[in-house]
């Protein structure tokens, strides 16, 4: 090792060039894929964060899913379950009215406390008070916009059979997706039980999130087996273009990345083979002087260890500059590091300075210092 | 095959070495016996081209012979892996060549200090007071933090000198080692090698095509077109060396 140091440190300016250039392969690995899995948490986050991951519910969407003990046990044990977030809900068709005007509105009807955990009902209320008592209703501040609805009013509705009923809008949310905003609301579970006369452990469905919500699909079918005639819909299945198209960005992002080490490798690589032609001489004296083929790989092994530690150490600090200078523009989303992604991505860095000094490690190896001696 | 005596440093039995192949291939050296005792001082002499280097490349194990067997205490050389000769030049030779090839980036301390470093048997802080001993008695005391390149013609090769003797070596090699000094520092090596062949009772081998220095060993190998046609004493020919 020191007389790998040595000869690094004896042409600096070619040793910085080379840290320079893995440290900027390794801030811009780390850089794009934080700015990618920061746009995809964001993404996901929009797209599901507000919204059940796995539903369940009788085959027949107008009959009831019994939340029996049996469920109710499997659904709390699991670990897999993001804590608080099993809803039974039950949900009917509605429409609104006001004389003028008139929609249809979706009501979802639980205990805020279980409907809390999907929705974020409290921390989403953006007028009025987050509650489900008797009487009230919680409507999407699209809805409430486009008729003028505010925290407080009454409003009509009518209900399957021409039932109908007057609600106190509590308050209204907004769970960052227009549509849902729009077309449903939130009610105590009571309201929809007596439309549909269902006893209080039929519901029609039961939501949940799961705490790696691509995990979905695979648990999903372990409870298909465990929970028989019933129908277990996960968001995947639900969200295949948005899939797609996360799926497409990380595949880019991983793309860009393979191409930002590639070229680090190479640059690494004929770096050290240059050095290694440079350095032909020292290293046949030095093996005239006893030193092995062995250790001889060894300088090299050790010079591609310091340039791969330093490259890694420097990209790492650059990255987080350059996410620091990228956070001071307005973005549409949260930058999230990953200590474990910079850590792989470090590693990475090192691992490719290794591997690219397979090349300088065989020719030095290799190198009969008679060749040396003899040349002069 | 009978182990060498006591006495003997080294054995070099119907040396061959051939470069080449068919019409291509050239002799270096041809049936080329003797061996060297502990202590000795000795010079291999002749024509540019003889095979003086060849057989001192040979007996260093820096490269093996198309023929023939050398053979020290450690064993016959042909049964050495790479490693292994790699570990017997490390303890048991030092190498001094007409060019002083130090190490630039390292300086004169470290240049000296390598095949120790190398050989990993001594310990750093045994390796210091072993290099500043060796460094004082070539004369290069308080030099051991300055740039090998910084110094003169004398100095490199006094500091090469020091570097094949660091690790005490029961024979040094040296090929043409005045070749690039003036008659000053050449006598003065000369000097320096008897010296430390007396005080240390390290053997020496000195390649020169230079007669006269010749004269100053005890015994003279002369190498002709590849064969040995000459070994005796140097008492016996003093002032016979065309």
């Amino acid at each position: 090792m020191r007389i790998a140091w040595r000869f690094l440190t004896s042409s600096p300016v070619q040793s910085s060039l080379i840290v320079a250039g893995i440290a900027v392969g390794i801030a811009t690995q780390i850089f794009v894929g934080s700015i990618i899995f920061s746009l995809q948490d964001s993404l996901l986050v929009t797209a599901i964060g507000s919204a059940p991951h796995i539903t369940i519910r009788a085959i027949k969407e107008s009959d009831p899913v019994r939340y029996t003990p049996e469920m109710r046990k499997i659904l709390t044990t699991d670990p897999r379950i993001r804590q608080g977030t099993v809803a039974p809900v039950r949900s009917v068709p509605a429409l609104y009215g006001n004389g003028k005007d008139s929609a249809s509105l979706g009501l979802l009807g639980g205990n805020l406390k279980d409907l809390e955990g999907i929705y974020k009902i409290s921390a989403n209320t953006i007028a009025g008070h987050a509650s489900l008592g008797s009487g009230e209703i919680m409507l999407g501040k699209d809805f409430a916009d486009k008729f003028g609805i505010k925290a407080g009013d009454t409003i009509a509705l009518k209900f399957q059979d021409n039932r109908t009923g007057s609600l106190t809008v509590a308050g209204i949310f907004d769970l960052g997706a227009a549509q849902f905003n729009l077309r449903n609301a939130f009610v105590g579970g009571d309201v929809p039980r007596n439309v549909l006369g269902w006893s209080g452990d039929e519901y029609t469905q039961i939501q949940l999130q799961l705490d790696q919500p691509y995990d979905s699909i695979k648990i999903a079918n372990q409870w298909a087996q465990q929970l028989p005639g019933i129908s277990i819909m996960e968001w995947q299945r639900q969200n295949r273009s948005l899939l797609a198209g996360l799926v497409s960005q990380a595949v880019s992002s991983y793309m860009i990345q393979g191409f930002v080490l590639i070229a680090v490798a190479l640059g690494i690589a004929s770096t050290l083979a240059i050095a290694a032609v440079q350095k032909t001489r020292q290293i046949g004296i030095l093996k005239a002087m006893g030193l092995s083929d062995r250790e001889a790989g060894l300088i090299f092994l050790w010079s591609a260890a310091i340039l791969g530690v330093a490259g890694s150490l420097g990209g790492v600090v650059a990255s987080f500059a350059l996410l620091a200078l990228f956070t001071l523009a307005p973005t549409p989303f949260t930058i999230t590091i990953r200590p474990s992604f910079v850590a792989v991505s470090a590693a990475i860095g090192i691992v490719v300075a290794l591997l690219s000094s397979i090349i300088p490690i065989r020719r030095t190896s290799r190198l009969d210092p008679i060749e040396v001696i003899q040349n002069g | 095959m009978a182990e060498l005596g006591d006495r003997q440093l080294v054995e070099a039995c119907e040396l061959d070495k051939i470069y080449g192949e068919g019409e291509a291939a050239t002799h270096a050296l041809c049936g080329v016996s003797f061996d060297l005792c502990k202590s000795e001082f000795a010079a291999v002499v002749g024509q540019s081209g003889s095979g003086k280097s060849t057989l001192l490349n040979l007996l260093g194990l820096l490269d093996t012979p198309t023929k023939g067997t050398i053979r020290y205490h450690e064993g016959d050389a042909s049964t050495f892996t790479t490693g292994k000769r790699a570990g017997v030049r490390n303890s048991l030779i030092g190498f001094v060549f007409q060019s002083h090839y130090l190490l630039p980036e390292f300086n004169v301390f470290e240049n000296v200090a390598m095949p120790a470093y190398i050989g990993r048997s001594m310990s750093d802080e045994d390796i210091r007071p072993r290099v500043e001993q060796t460094l004082a008695m070539l004369g290069l005391e308080g030099l051991g933090h300055r740039n090998a390149e910084r110094l003169s013609g004398g100095q490199k090769q006094r500091v090469a000198i020091a570097r094949a003797l660091i690790n005490r070596p029961a024979l040094v090699l040296a090929d043409e080692p005045t070749g690039n000094l003036d008659t000053v520092n050449t006598n003065l090596v000369y000097d320096l090698f008897r010296e430390i062949n007396k005080q240390t009772g390290t053997a020496f081998l000195i390649v020169t095509h230079d007669r006269s220095i010749a004269e100053r060993t005890d015994r003279v190998l002369e190498i002709s077109d590849g064969r040995l046609v000459l070994d005796v004493r140097t008492s016996d020919i003093v002032g016979t060396l065309a």
